[in-house]
């Protein structure tokens, strides 16, 4: 390692730990760290570490329950890295791209389901398809016919939240009296023509931008 | 160097008193200045003086916009006289109009990859509720929401990036609660659910 990316890792090592300082356990601090120097070494997004001890500490975990909420997290971001190379998403991934992979897993998407999705939106960021095959799952429908789906609207030219709309039109269908295998089936037939979600109005009246950080 | 012109002499110079009247030596000081203002009426004027002289005369004048715009950015005087009393009205009534208090404002200006997330949960006896997410550190302090009305229905839309983003609501402080109504949920890691938000460009949902 470099003198210049060693100081590197070590003022981000200090300013993660001004962040962590006082709102995490003493007794933690240590495993956090140790599990923050390694993903910083093998290049993954540090920020989900910080974020999901400072839940611990908010939340009044046991140190070790930190420490490992901690190490899971870090474990899901490098298989979600992985993923996206595997699926040969163009690098270098931003956080939040990482990120969105390793929530759908942690929401219940296997691996397997994953990469079928991240291999269909190579070029986009997969965050909404990830979720919403989640979404489908969740709700009750197959793992690969929500896969299948989702990757049916993208090759007919929806992209980003619009696919939240697919997920939404299928749970729609059941509620109106559809069995999940027929309202996949109707969705699939009406695709891309899928109604967006209106917006309420005054939905965004008054909206103020969320303070990280201080005391 | 100068000299104050006796009146007397002043006035025979210019013809309104005969030079008889002045004592010898004044005569002596008049013939000497008319002798001097003929030395001068014979000195050729410096060359180009007529055209300099000409030229301030004869400079153009200025149309009616252009000296308005000077008249603007020139240097005035001003002077203001202001009670106390009515310096803390302006004071207060500018401070009125460009703060709005939460909910009341317009809509906000969003970047590309920014939504606004609405948070509303159904808390009867609370006396306060607020959201916590990784957006706000999980700070409890930092995101209140607010029931004006007093029916129970708190809410507070907060502008956040696009995609998914894990929260929970902590009720008077200390009780800390999964959205019931989110749909999406996740196991945190210690041992609750968070709620999942998907927001997007412009809202959320």
């Amino acid at each position: 390692m470099t003198p210049a990316l060693f100081l590197f890792f070590l003022l981000l090592q200090q300013n993660d730990g001004a962040r962590l300082a006082g709102h995490v356990p003493q007794a933690a601090l240590a495993g956090v760290h140790a599990i923050i120097t390694r993903a910083e070494q093998d290049s993954l997004p540090t920020e989900p570490l910080v974020e999901k001890a400072l839940e611990g500490g908010a939340k009044g975990a046991p140190p070790e329950m930190i420490v490992t909420a901690v190490g899971a997290e870090a474990a899901r971001l490098r298989t979600s890295r992985d993923l996206l190379r595997t699926a040969g998403a163009p690098g270098p991934y931003r956080t939040s791209e990482i990120q969105s992979v390793s929530l759908a897993m942690a929401r219940g998407l296997p691996e397997r389901i994953v990469s079928q999705v991240l291999s269909a939106v190579r070029d986009t960021a997969p965050g909404f398809a990830l979720h919403a095959v989640a979404d489908l799952s969740a709700h009750g429908f197959g793992e690969d016919s929500s896969a299948a789906l989702i990757v049916a609207a993208l090759r007919m030219g929806l992209a980003g939240h619009r696919l939240l709309d697919v997920a939404a039109a299928a749970d729609r269908e059941v509620q109106r009296g559809s069995t999940r295998m027929q309202a996949l089936a109707k969705v699939r037939g009406i695709l891309p023509a899928i109604p967006p979600q209106p917006v309420p109005p005054g939905a965004m009246q008054g909206a103020t931008r969320p303070k990280k950080g201080g005391g | 160097m100068s000299q104050d012109l006796d009146p007397r002499i002043h006035r025979v110079l210019d013809g309104e008193l005969d030079r008889a009247a002045l004592r010898p030596d004044e005569r002596t000081q008049v013939e000497r200045l008319e002798a001097a203002a003929r030395a001068l009426s014979d000195v050729p004027a410096a060359p180009g003086l007529a055209d300099r002289v000409m030229g301030v005369i004869r400079r153009p004048i200025r149309s009616p916009v252009e000296r308005f715009r000077q008249w603007l950015t020139a240097r005035h005087p001003v002077t203001v006289s202001l009670r106390p009393v009515y310096s803390v009205i302006i004071a207060v009534l500018l401070i009125a109009l460009l703060w709005r208090g939460p909910g009341s404002g317009p809509a906000p200006l969003l970047g590309e990859h920014e939504g606004v997330a609405q948070f509303v949960a159904r808390f009867p006896e609370a006396h306060s509720v607020a959201v916590v997410g990784a957006f706000n550190d999980w700070r409890p302090e930092a995101t209140p929401l607010s029931d004006d009305d007093h029916d129970g229905v708190w809410d507070a839309r907060v502008i956040l990036p696009t995609g998914s983003h894990e929260y929970m609501f902590v009720v008077d402080g200390e009780r800390w609660v999964s959205d019931p109504m989110a749909g999406r949920y996740v196991d945190d890691g210690f041992g609750r659910q968070n709620a999942v938000m998907e927001v997007r460009p412009g809202r959320s949902e």
